[in-house]
């Protein structure tokens, strides 16, 4: 039990790990990496339950331990490799829109993110039992690669929370840009029923604003 | 499941292909009683078939799920030379996206990774881009407004 209250309380550390993303962007006491996994999790439930086929436990305990890597990876952005020697406001500005890299880069970036974030799984379910160590690190495998229905599903659900997060932030702080997400929605999201929910969002945030740049 | 049409490259299809004979005979060998192969850890490890070694309720799952997309695929196939200049499955896309460089290869839902440009043709953006050409301007307007200029198209 000693092993499990250690893990517990690595895990703990979730809760003060702020989203890096919403830092960057100058949001004052932004989300956690827990706050975020909590509604991740609820959605996946929620939302997965409108598909056919869909393993809900699987996705679920997917949905628990696709960030808990963090603990020791911190949390990583798409902009980090941008970041060296700019001020707070270039930073700011440099997330207006989504970041674009050449095919090499991207590849190089992926795996240096996947390298860094599977040895701190490791680290943290090490003293796990080996089926809880392995159940953890193939349902994060399954998420990372998007290998089963359940995987691709969670991948888009967890930038679909990341979404939602984006526009109640928009909402509270309208100098918060909203263009990187939705262009990162558009050319990510295919799952018909995140589709339909992404059009609830907009349907809700933007009736009173129109092409909102 | 809903008949739906998984649109695939030859190399998934092998490798789909593999990974289901591979788990069928898994499969026959724990109904057998007999020890699962040792497999070695590695980052190419298909991490559903070390998982299955405990569980058989995902096994069953993910078997089925192969064989539906066996059962349903269809090849991408890179179109004639005359079609050549026209965005469809299997284009690799060079891009301006609002003045930043980009390029997407446009691939079925399976294949779809958008962290390595490989956008699904079921997506947004991949459904606007299919069927236009080198020179159109793409826009993908609701509700923030973003161009697409097309630069160039290859197939592999």
């Amino acid at each position: 039990m000693d092993k499990l209250l250690n893990f517990f309380t690595e895990i703990g550390k979730l809760k003060d790990l702020k989203r890096k993303g919403w830092v960057l962007r100058g949001i004052k006491d932004p989300e956690s990496v827990a706050d975020h996994i909590f509604r991740a999790t609820l959605m996946a439930w929620v939302l997965g339950r409108r598909k056919h086929g869909l393993n809900i436990e699987k996705v679920m305990k997917m949905a628990l331990i696709h960030d808990i890597c963090e603990v020791y990876a911190g949390d990583t952005t798409q902009y980090d490799s941008l970041l060296a020697h700019k001020s707070k406001k270039e930073i700011e500005k440099l997330t207006h829109s989504w970041p674009r890299f050449s095919d090499s880069e991207r590849k190089k970036l992926s795996l240096q993110k996947f390298k860094k974030e599977k040895k701190a799984l490791e680290k943290l379910t090490k003293n796990l039992s080996h089926d809880l160590g392995k159940e953890m690190m193939d349902l994060w495998m399954d998420y990372e690669n998007g290998k089963t229905k359940e995987g691709r599903f969670f991948k888009q659900m967890d930038r679909l929370e990341n979404f939602l997060q984006a526009t109640e932030y928009w909402k509270k702080h309208k100098s918060l840009s909203q263009k990187s997400w939705w262009d990162q929605a558009r050319e990510s999201f295919d799952d018909p029923v995140l589709l339909e929910f992404m059009g609830r969002i907009d349907k809700q945030f933007h009736t009173q604003t129109k092409k909102r740049k | 499941m809903d008949g739906k049409i998984f649109y695939i490259t030859k190399t998934k299809l092998q490798e789909l292909n593999k990974e289901y004979v591979e788990l069928l005979d898994l499969e026959r060998k724990k109904a057998l009683g007999q020890e699962a192969p040792k497999i070695l850890e590695s980052e190419d490890l298909n991490p559903e078939f070390v998982s299955f070694q405990e569980d058989v309720g995902f096994l069953r799952s993910r078997i089925d799920e192969l064989k539906n997309i066996l059962e349903h695929h269809e090849l991408i196939k890179k179109p004639a030379k005359d079609k050549q200049n026209i965005v469809t499955l299997g284009s690799k896309v060079k891009i301006d996206v609002d003045g930043q460089k980009d390029e997407f290869v446009i691939v079925g839902t399976l294949e779809a990774n958008p962290a390595l440009g490989k956008i699904s043709n079921e997506s947004p953006v991949g459904r606007a881009l299919l069927g236009h050409k080198v020179g159109d301007e793409v826009v993908v307007s609701s509700p923030i407004k973003t161009t697409y200029k097309i630069k160039n198209i290859k197939f592999d």
